[in-house]
């Protein structure tokens, strides 16, 4: 029974017979953790296609099998992805990095919506965006990392957590700088901030716009109505608006920050370049509300 | 030669008597091989699988039915743990555990409910198809699929617990993804599940169509619910489930601790007699039996040669009366110039004829035997009570 815990723990991939371990990941941050955390030690992929929202992706059968012989399957948890409720993973290759963090997770109200092709989705029950709190996401590397001992020894440097821990530390300082006092309300496109919000002192109300599409006029009626109903003076974009969208809402006397919820790779730069630049984009727009 | 002939002769001029004789020697000479055969075979699967099962968790109760459930999959279900008892194993980082359903069955095979690590840590191997990957698809041991005449692509149904309990699970009827390589052990006639699956037959999770109209409280929609009895492609993201996942139930935990002094570490957790879950090694518990099984042995083995005793006197009082019945024979025998060695021979020829006929039906029954021990124990481990 030694020998299959062993082989348990080293299970090869045999759908990716290669040399280096495969890791698959269900989010981008998980996926930017294990590599800073494995160095290139291991190869690490994305299970949810580009283009597509974690929350949202079904994987096929195929898929399925594919993050079956990883070596390792990294979960953010939280309920981000819903669909491992319904398919067969293997526990022991299979880490939750949210699991234990139950106390600080923020539940949320029911919110059915539509993404085109995609079908419509739920936000239900918690947020699912732990690692837009730096300290959060800190303790899911934690996770990760001892997980990564434990599976792919080989494959996890010594130093590599205490590098990334400390990124992320300096990245939180730089959010708890953004707010001094009470919390300031801020309107967000898309419920996505809620753990931004509650780390960083900001009181965000979501609004639930679609990506990239410019708002409707019954929209615009309903972000004015929150607008007299929060007293926010700043718009959060998950992506960069159309022109027409900024203008829009710029003309309601709105700040505006673009900070996207990294859930996928961010167009340019890492996980840590991206929150970076959004913490700057938010503060300037805080700064221009004031 | 002439005194075989005559022994052939006189034995099929005879011939019922003679099948009866043949037919009690055989039996003679087979019960006590197949007992000693099966006795060693049953001790021998039962400490292999025990062995191979290093340590089990479930509710604090009878160790037997436990381990008899979890590593045997018997009919002596123990009051269900939870799923909380495997979390605690992974929290505690000493060891992978691996949850066991077992309440349900299918076709008369057990339905294990299971995570795939089980397929790992067992070594079990895929002859036909894949492991299940989705919710509602099973994999069959080989004895399973042969019993049920079941491969890849057929669809297997639960069996319903109670046909008159209404609020009972439902069965479900499961799409067959794979067949494993026979293994002589429990494991070929079980059929294996996600244990989420498990979860669905038991109604903790299930699927139906969106059916609240607008204006409609949830209470009043839910009178018109009908639950999807086949998972597909179509239906499995109304699948869901109710209820803390911490709570939903399990009947044993198999863990494999990482090493010794993890093993150790977890054995203590488990000590206080008033905590809800106990730590069983199925080795311990099954020396124990087999010690038992032995001391019954004994006593099989002790009685099994007095009855063989009195067989054989009353075999050979058979033959000693149906030569005083031939006494007249045997004189006018004796009277043409047969000698006593002929009529010696004569005798022997015949004792020799029956016993090589009850040896040539006790052979392959009993060659048959030892040849299948291994499955015939396995079922007869199965079958619990």
């Amino acid at each position: 029974m030694r020998a299959a815990v062993a082989a348990v723990l080293l299970m090869a991939a045999p759908a990716w017979a290669q040399d280096r371990p495969v890791i698959v990941a269900d989010s981008y941050p998980m996926a930017y953790f294990a590599e800073r955390l494995t160095g290139g030690a291991a190869e690490v992929r994305l299970a949810v296609p580009e283009g597509r929202d974690p929350s949202s992706w079904r994987p096929g059968l195929s898929d399925i099998i594919e993050i079956q012989a990883a070596d390792l399957i990294v979960l953010n948890g939280a309920g981000l992805s819903d669909w491992t409720t319904r398919a067969a993973l293997p526990r022991a290759r299979t880490v939750e990095t949210a699991r234990g963090l139950e106390a600080a997770f923020i539940a949320t109200e029911t919110i059915t919506h539509s993404h085109g092709e995609e079908g419509s989705h739920s936000h239900e029950g918690v947020a699912t965006h732990t690692w837009l709190d730096l300290d959060l996401a800190a303790q899911q590397a934690e996770v990760l990392a001892t997980a990564l001992g434990r599976a792919l020894p080989e494959a996890t440097p010594d130093d590599a957590l205490t590098t990334l821990l400390s990124d992320l530390q300096a990245l939180d300082v730089q959010g708890d700088a953004l707010v001094a006092d009470m919390p300031v309300p801020v309107i967000a496109s898309h419920p996505r901030y809620e753990y931004l919000g509650q780390a960083y002192g900001l009181s965000v109300t979501s609004l639930d716009w679609e990506a990239g599409a410019t708002p409707d006029a019954a929209q615009l009626i309903e972000l004015r109505g929150r607008m007299a109903e929060t007293g926010a003076g700043v718009f959060l974009w998950e992506a960069a608006p159309p022109d027409a969208a900024r203008e829009a809402v710029a003309a309601l006397g709105l700040a505006q920050a673009v900070f996207p919820p990294l859930a996928m790779p961010p167009e340019q730069g890492d996980f840590l370049d991206a929150f970076r630049q959004g913490l700057s984009d938010l503060e300037t727009a805080l700064t221009t509300s004031e | 030669m002439n005194a075989l002939y005559l022994a052939l002769a006189n034995l099929r001029f005879h011939w019922v008597r003679t099948l009866v004789l043949i037919v009690a020697a055989a039996l003679v000479g087979t019960v006590p091989v197949l007992t000693r055969t099966l006795l060693a075979q049953g001790e021998a699967a039962l400490t292999a699988r025990a062995e191979a099962t290093p340590l089990l968790l479930g509710t604090r109760g009878s160790r037997l039915d436990l381990v008899m459930a979890g590593a045997y999959f018997t009919d002596d279900l123990p009051e269900p743990a939870t799923m909380a008892a495997a979390d605690a194993v992974w929290e505690s980082g000493l060891g992978i555990p691996v949850p066991l359903h077992t309440t349900f069955t299918a076709g008369e095979a057990r339905i294990v409910g299971t995570t795939l690590d089980y397929f790992d840590l067992r070594g079990l191997e895929i002859a036909q198809g894949r492991p299940f990957a989705l919710l509602g698809e099973a994999v069959l041991g080989a004895g399973a699929a042969a019993r049920l005449g079941l491969g890849v692509g057929d669809t297997i149904l639960s069996d319903p617990e109670n046909l008159f309990d209404l609020d009972g699970a439902y069965p479900l009827e499961m799409g067959i993804t794979g067949i494993f390589a026979p293994t002589g052990t429990p494991d070929d006639d079980a059929v294996f599940v996600d244990i989420k699956t498990a979860w669905v037959i038991e109604g903790i999770g299930h699927g139906h169509d969106d059916i609240v109209v607008a204006g409609e409280d949830a209470a009043t929609a839910a009178a018109r619910v009908v639950q999807f009895a086949r998972i597909t492609e179509d239906n499995i993201d109304s699948f869901h489930f109710h209820g803390d996942p911490a709570g939903y139930p399990v009947t044993a935990v198999m863990v494999a601790p990482y090493d010794d002094r993890a093993a150790t570490i977890l054995r203590g957790r488990y000590l206080d007699a008033e905590g809800p879950v106990q730590a069983v090694v199925p080795a311990d518990v099954i020396d124990a039996l087999v010690a038992r099984l032995l001391r019954i042995a004994s006593l099989v083995d002790a009685v099994t040669v007095v009855v063989g005793l009195a067989a054989a006197l009353a075999l050979g009082l058979a033959l000693f009366l149906s030569w005083r019945l031939r006494a007249p024979e045997m004189r006018t025998a004796f009277a043409l110039g047969a000698g006593r060695g002929t009529i010696a021979r004569l005798a022997l020829a015949e004792v020799g004829i029956v016993i090589a006929a009850a040896l040539a039906i006790a052979a392959p029954i009993v060659i048959l035997l030892i040849y299948n021990a291994d499955i015939i124990a396995a079922r007869l481990i199965a079958l619990g009570t």
